[in-house]
């Protein structure tokens, strides 16, 4: 089950319970990018829905869009395969890369199933979503409410507790 | 280092299969900004008189501007060459993610000269520049194309411009698919293209475009969304497209039926917005970076032409294929759009062709071909005339191809009068008898006939422009207007904008954009004064290009026969009314009265260098 919550409802990365992660409501894109602009702006100080934490896929002459975010897995693919160990999962429940301990030898972005782990062309480092602290700018970028902060209510511990 | 620029531009020449890389000069960013400037000023100074467009020294460019590929809303590209169906300078815009995608791969734009030895296209990755064989793609559609290159470059997220067999077959009204539904339509960029026996041009970039003050660029963007919510016409817009026009301009008089005979169609309302809706639309799609989502995007999904995914029906090619052409079936209508775009030719010079053949035909200036029925309201005639014309099958569909100007040369003088064109352009769905700024308007447009270049429709039918009351139907005080709208249109071409954002956003914006993206000072005044430097230099090209001030005029339809229906009834543009606003214009714009641009004029624009004996 999928609890779509407002944003503002989360202050804090601490506040964060357990598996938050962002729906997408494919129904509701576009197919615009302005999600991905954002992103990428955030993390690369320029440019190109190329080198932003989420996918957009056009289908069918774009008739559909469907955007792709990290499901912050329970089993992440991105973190078993790390051999530096910077890939963990913090108190919230969100996947996070340690970028001093990033090795930037590639193997989660080859292995991320859902292809949303991006290298900086400069260093080779890896970046994913995070959530921007509990309040993801593509979230608030999004002109038609195609992406929504949601929750998990089957992982590990109860909400709220 | 100018910022929000990449400073490079890739020049290709075909014949000697090289490429280089050279900066892009200062001088064009400060004078000329961007977009259809960069093309002006390239074109002008590329080309000489007798250079023909399907010539290896004619110049096929797709240019982008400071904006283009930042989070700056409704921003584009354009393709600017020598037209092949007017002989005179062409621009022609594009959305989708093309125009965004040349800057990440490190260009302000592409210029392509020469001619291919075989079928060709070209690939660019960042630097890497490949020049491919594409002898097996040549008699491909433009969507065909598309799918055959990205699986052959083994990438779904390459973007790419492609001709169909229309551009192939070098028809002056072919266009530049730029996947997906969004072309670089009029004019014939795509023959030009097919000259050169360039199949696509297929792009992918991974750099990053980058602005000079991200915080304030960032609060530009929000302003320039914020006055996109709060206009009316955005809002319309996103609701319905531009197929919200269709009811609006048949109420209005301005919706050409049957080859514009007429100005309102009893069935409007099957093509507008209310019959796409039913029939066609499922959802919304939009260009990159845009959140005024107006492409309404589905399918025909029943009857006899089901199966096709279709965009929307945009007002100019609902108008133009439907109520021109008496076609009330929208998906009838959808499947002939297609059909256009998959040859890949102008849906509007096609549907004005079309609507031309079938009055030659009842009016018995030229031949039915046998067991086709060609009169107005036969979908069936349409089809045949669109494959006849761009397969070149027969005698009819090679005549027609031409274009209705050379066609009605081709058949004689009366035909001439049910010609819709200016400059060779075929018309825009804006019939202008009921409103005689839009006529001056077509009448100077630097394209030929095309409604974009400054639209006076809204302002002439409210009565009032910057606070001076109109008469949309004097020919009186017309002139400061349009050129004042071609002007800050032409201006703003240079970053580059499509015309649905500039709807709510306002030049102020559009000035802070540009400043904190570049690290330049911009005033809102730079758009006008760069439109008008751009303006004149196009006009000394044409010039140069043989034309003159004769063929600023309208279809003889519109200038001789009153209007029979609508709110204009009885109205023409009289030959005294187009002296008169032409006359009117010309003194407005500092030129002589044969549309020559004074010395003092190109002098106070810095550009009286076009002059060689300055």
């Amino acid at each position: 089950m999928i609890f779509p919550i407002k944003i503002e409802q989360l202050n804090s990365q601490q506040e964060c319970a357990i598996n938050y992660f962002i729906h997408t409501n494919f129904d509701k894109c576009t197919g615009c990018s302005i999600c991905q602009l954002a992103c990428v702006m955030d993390l690369f100080n320029g440019y190109n829905p190329r080198l932003s934490r989420l996918v957009i896929l056009h289908k069918k002459e774009n008739l559909y869009h469907f955007p792709i975010v990290c499901n912050q897995c329970e089993n992440a693919y991105c973190m078993n395969v790390c051999p530096a160990k910077a890939i963990k999962r913090n108190a919230s429940g969100v996947v996070v890369i340690d970028s001093d301990k990033c090795i930037a030898c590639g193997l989660c972005a080859q292995y991320c199933p859902l292809g949303v782990v991006v290298l900086d062309p400069e260093t080779g480092k890896a970046f994913k979503c995070e959530l921007c602290q509990g309040k993801p700018l593509c979230i608030a970028a999004c002109p038609t409410k195609a992406l929504e902060l949601a929750r998990k209510d089957n992982c590990r511990g109860k909400i709220n507790e | 280092m100018n910022e929000a620029y990449t400073n490079n531009l890739l020049m290709i020449d075909l014949s000697r299969k090289t490429h280089e890389i050279l900066p892009t000069p200062d001088a064009l960013t400060e004078d000329f900004i961007g977009g259809k400037g960069f093309g002006a000023k390239l074109l002008f100074d590329s080309l000489s008189p007798d250079t023909t467009p399907f010539s290896e020294d004619n110049l096929l460019m797709f240019l982008t501007g400071p904006l283009t590929g930042t989070m700056a809303p409704a921003m584009r590209g354009c393709v600017v060459t020598k037209s092949p169906l007017t002989g005179i300078f062409l621009d022609s815009y594009f959305g989708g993610s093309l125009g965004a995608e040349i800057k990440y791969a490190g260009y302000d734009g592409i210029i392509i000269k020469g001619c291919a030895k075989k079928p060709s296209y070209i690939w660019i990755c960042d630097s890497h520049i490949e020049i491919c064989d594409a002898t097996h793609l040549w008699g491909t559609h433009t969507l065909e194309a598309n799918r055959l290159i990205k699986k052959e470059l083994k990438d779904d997220t390459v973007k790419i411009a492609t001709i169909g067999q229309a551009g192939e077959k070098k028809i002056p009204f072919s266009l530049i698919c730029c996947e997906y539904n969004r072309q670089a339509g009029r004019g014939g960029a795509g023959a030009v293209m097919g000259s050169k026996n360039l199949k696509a041009v297929a792009v992918k970039g991974t750099g990053l475009v980058r602005v000079h003050d991200p915080a304030a660029f960032k609060k530009a963007c929000q302003t320039a969304v914020k006055e996109l919510e709060k206009s009316a016409d955005v809002d319309a817009l996103r609701l319905a497209g531009t197929a919200s026009a269709v009811e609006f301009a048949n109420e209005a008089g301005l919706l050409p039926h049957k080859n514009y005979q007429f100005g309102t169609f009893a069935k409007a309302s099957n093509i507008a917005d209310n019959g796409q809706s039913k029939h066609l639309w499922l959802g919304s799609s939009a260009c990159m970076g845009c959140p005024i989502r107006c492409s309404k995007i589905g399918a025909v999904r029943t009857g006899k032409y089901k199966g096709i995914v279709t965009d929307i029906i945009e007002y100019e090619s609902a108008a133009l294929m439907g109520s021109n052409l008496d076609i009330p079936d929208i998906r009838a209508v959808a499947h002939l759009v297609k059909l256009c775009d998959l040859y890949g030719m102008d849906s509007m010079s096609t549907g004005t062709v079309i609507g031309f053949a079938m009055e030659a035909c009842e009016k018995g200036m030229i031949a039915a071909p046998d067991g086709i029925d060609l009169k107005f309201g036969n979908v069936d005639a349409a089809e045949y005339l669109i494959h006849a014309m761009a397969n070149q099958e027969n005698s009819l569909g090679i005549l027609l191809s031409k274009g209705v100007r050379q066609a009605a040369l081709d058949i004689g003088n009366t035909s001439e009068k049910i010609a819709m064109h200016t400059k060779g352009l075929e018309s825009p769905a804006w019939g202008p008898r009921g409103i005689s700024g839009m006529a001056l308007a077509l009448m100077t447009a630097d394209r030929g006939g095309c409604h974009q270049r400054g639209f006076t429709v809204s302002y002439e039918l409210s009565k009032e422009w910057n606070n001076h009351p109109l008469d949309p139907l004097s020919p009186e005080g017309k002139a400061l207007m349009v050129a004042h709208l071609q002007n800050y249109s032409a201006g703003t071409d240079t970053l580059v904008k499509c015309d649905f954002g500039s709807f709510g956003i306002s030049k102020e914006t559009y000035a802070r954009l540009l400043s904190a993206a570049t690290g330049k000072t911009y005033s809102p005044d730079v758009f006008i004064e760069t439109g008008e430097r751009i303006w004149n230099l196009v006009r000394m090209f044409n010039l140069a290009q043989g034309m003159d001030a004769s063929t600023d005029t309208l279809p003889r339809r519109f200038v001789e026969e009153p209007l029979p229906d609508g709110p204009g009834k009885g109205h023409r543009i009289s030959k005294k009314d187009m002296a008169y606003m032409k006359q009117e214009y010309y003194k407005t714009r500092g030129w002589d009265e044969n549309g020559v641009p004074l010395d003092k004029t190109l002098k106070r624009l810095r550009i009286d260098y076009v002059r060689p004996d300055q």
